[in-house]
């Protein structure tokens, strides 16, 4: 039974870094209508570059995310702009994203290898510390990814709700050459959410980085948790990937208390499926953004 | 003759060619290696055309190549690998297993409501993985230990293991690629191709879309199945990493796109070009480079091909024939390789550079060389009437 529980609020916890994880494809997917699967190797690589950054300089793990998420602020406003230069629509976004996705992942292999990587001990501060609560343990990396999870799900939606910014991200959602005629750029408000959302990815690659080993196949097999979280939380909605990347968190807790870790994967692409056949709008109908 | 009849005949010449090389090879004393790099490019061609005959002509993007392929693999590994069946018993249920897959995937998303072909894809790209998951926790599929193929007899008749690979091989892709073929050039062919431009149009029109979508999507599985199977005594030793990789959708998707998805012998094209490349760049140890450009590609290739080198092939036939005899020629007359495979390799990839300069450009430059040229009517006459 405690093991149950334990399950449970481990899989709560871990719901909040996938949700931070699917944040960014969310918004791209639902306000620019680009399908990112690049996305992928931008968490990893993210995570990898911590990984380097602290064993080689002995920093604080936590403290490179000032260095990696304006990096890949960079990266993904830049990618936008040669994606509006090619035209791409939703399907080719996925085909050259794709290709992305191979080149990036073969890079992550080239550089770092196909061993285990591990920011050691010594410098990762939050290597094994956990709080306590009675029988309950939190570790301490899945819990700050948590309440960073909460904290952008929380600032993304009222940005998205309540500033200028946000309401010329829903126009160019629901009609850029409309929003265009209302004196709203769609490049500019594209570029800048493109940004945004590869920055999240980039925080959710040092939490990452901070938890867990790296290997380059942790990319691929992120594809069975982003996607359910997305496609279940509805496309640009960021409360609703808290929601459903929770759900997939617990979901995939249980199943690895009750058959074993190696279940979860099957678990959470189940889920995945009978989202897109059933859900494909997501669990919540109410949208802010598309 | 017409024009069925003469591609008909193209596939009896070339299939009867092709079935007795193994035997010119050996008179002729050549390098046992020209016999496996053939049959390596027969499965590709098979897994492109038959990904082609979906995502090509209906225009349902799928990254399910690997799931089918897959089933095809895992049936052989169980039924002969593990319980003994003989190999040709167990190879078409490998290609049925994947039609019933593929069916049952097309009877829920194709009936369930007008999805989106974003949600195809991503449907087709999650099947692979649950496959994977579900191979490797259940221990009579796999268990997470691998299967070894090593033990499994070859029919005698088919002659020693890589002739009857070679075989075997030859023989699926000849029946992927007529079926391709057959599909492209019937009633079936113009309905998907309707279905691909506009879905609403196409049924309203009176096109059974549900039910050319469905076959579609079962002759791909069942092609990508049969040659799955015989692909597992290939691989040997049958692992969850080795089968349910990105490779297998990766490949087809780059063959295609290459070759050009909008007629039967694109992916052909595309398969020999990609193997050829890819094998080269991996037997000069250029494994990890070998994904980057693979990669880098497949970006530029759909940003920049519109209708695949093969239609730019048949445009401008004699520029590719030139090009291709001119640089193996003269690679052959300076000694620049000693390998047959890596000249063709380097003629192919000049050949292709050529073919994909654009139009505009490739007409001012051609009319340069005239002397001038006709006016910019007559081109487009001349244009007119060459389709």
């Amino acid at each position: 039974m405690d093991l149950l529980v334990q399950g449970i609020v481990t899989g709560v916890l871990i719901g909040g870094l996938y949700a931070l994880m699917s944040i960014g494809l969310s918004l791209s997917w639902g306000a620019l209508k680009i399908i990112n699967l690049a996305h992928f190797s931008f968490i990893l690589l993210s995570a990898y570059l911590v990984y380097q950054l602290a064993i080689s300089f002995s920093v604080n793990p936590l403290l490179l995310t000032l260095v990696v998420v304006p990096l890949f602020f960079v990266i993904g406003a830049l990618m936008q702009v040669l994606i509006h230069r090619a035209k791409l629509d939703e399907f080719k976004s996925l085909i050259v994203t794709f290709g992305l996705f191979i080149i990036l992942q073969s890079m992550i292999q080239t550089i770092w290898s196909a061993d285990f990587r591990r920011i050691g001990s010594e410098v990762n501060v939050f290597e094994g510390g956990s709080i306590r609560l009675g029988d309950i343990t939190l570790p301490y990396p899945v819990l700050l990814a948590f309440i960073a999870s909460v904290a952008i799900a929380v600032a993304m939606s009222l940005v998205l709700s309540r500033t200028y910014f946000g309401k010329a991200v829903r126009a160019v959602a629901q009609d850029a050459e409309m929003a265009r005629a209302f004196g709203i750029d769609p490049n500019r408000v594209a570029v800048l959410l493109s940004g945004v959302a590869t920055a999240i990815s980039a925080l959710a690659g040092v939490f990452i980085a901070i938890g867990q080993a790296l290997w380059p196949g942790l990319a691929v097999s992120w594809f069975g948790i982003v996607f359910p979280v997305v496609i279940l939380g509805g496309l640009g909605n960021t409360m609703g990937a808290l929601t459903a990347g929770v759900m997939v968190g617990v979901a995939a807790g249980v199943a690895s208390v009750v058959w074993g870790p190696i279940s979860a994967p099957l678990v959470t692409f189940v889920i995945l499926i009978a989202a897109l056949l059933f859900r494909p709008h997501g669990l919540i109908t109410a949208r802010s953004v598309a | 003759m017409t024009s069925r009849a003469r591609v008909l005949s193209g596939f009896a010449v070339f299939g009867l060619a092709l079935f007795f090389f193994p035997a010119f090879q050996e008179a002729m004393e050549l390098p046992r290696f020209y016999v496996i790099f053939l049959l390596s490019i027969f499965f590709w061609i098979a897994q492109a055309s038959s990904w082609n005959i979906l995502t090509g002509f209906s225009g349902y993007f799928s990254f399910g190549q690997g799931a089918w392929f897959g089933i095809g693999v895992y049936s052989v590994a169980v039924l002969a690998g593990k319980h003994g069946w003989p190999f040709i018993a167990a190879v078409p249920v490998g290609g049925l297993l994947a039609l019933v897959g593929g069916l049952a995937l097309g009877l829920v998303v194709f009936r369930l409501r007008m999805l989106g072909g974003e949600i195809f894809a991503l449907t087709t790209l999650a099947i692979a993985f649950v496959l994977a998951a579900l191979a490797r926790l259940t221990s009579a599929i796999d268990g997470g230990t691998g299967t070894f193929m090593t033990g499994t007899p070859i029919p005698e008749f088919l002659g020693e293991f890589n002739t009857a690979m070679y075989r075997m091989t030859l023989v699926v892709m000849l029946l992927t690629v007529l079926a391709a073929y057959l599909i492209y050039d019937s009633r079936l062919g113009w309905g998907l191709f309707a279905i691909r431009d506009d879905e609403a149009v196409a049924g309203g029109l009176g096109i059974p879309a549900f039910r050319y979508k469905m076959v579609a999507l079962g002759v791909n599985a069942f092609f990508a199945g049969l040659m799955g199977g015989v692909w597992a005594l290939q691989i040997g030793f049958v692992t969850v990493e080795e089968v349910f990789n990105i490779r297998v959708p990766l490949f087809v998707i780059l063959m295609s796109i290459l070759g050009g998805m909008r007629h039967w012998m694109g992916p052909v094209v595309g398969a020999i070009i990609i193997f050829t490349l890819s094998d080269r760049l991996n037997s000069a140890g250029l494994t990890d480079v070998n994904q980057i450009i693979i990669g880098s590609l497949l970006v530029i290739l759909t940003l920049a091909v519109k209708e695949g080198i093969y239609m730019r092939m048949r445009d401008r036939w004699l520029t590719t024939l030139i090009s291709m005899v001119g640089v193996m020629t003269i690679m052959a007359v300076f000694g620049l390789t000693t390998s047959l495979i890596t000249g063709f390799a380097v003629a192919m990839v000049v050949t292709v550079t050529i073919l994909l300069v654009p139009d505009r450009l490739w007409d001012r430059v051609r009319r340069g060389s005239d002397g001038g040229g006709g006016p910019p009517v007559e081109d487009g006459a001349m244009a007119e009437a060459g389709r």
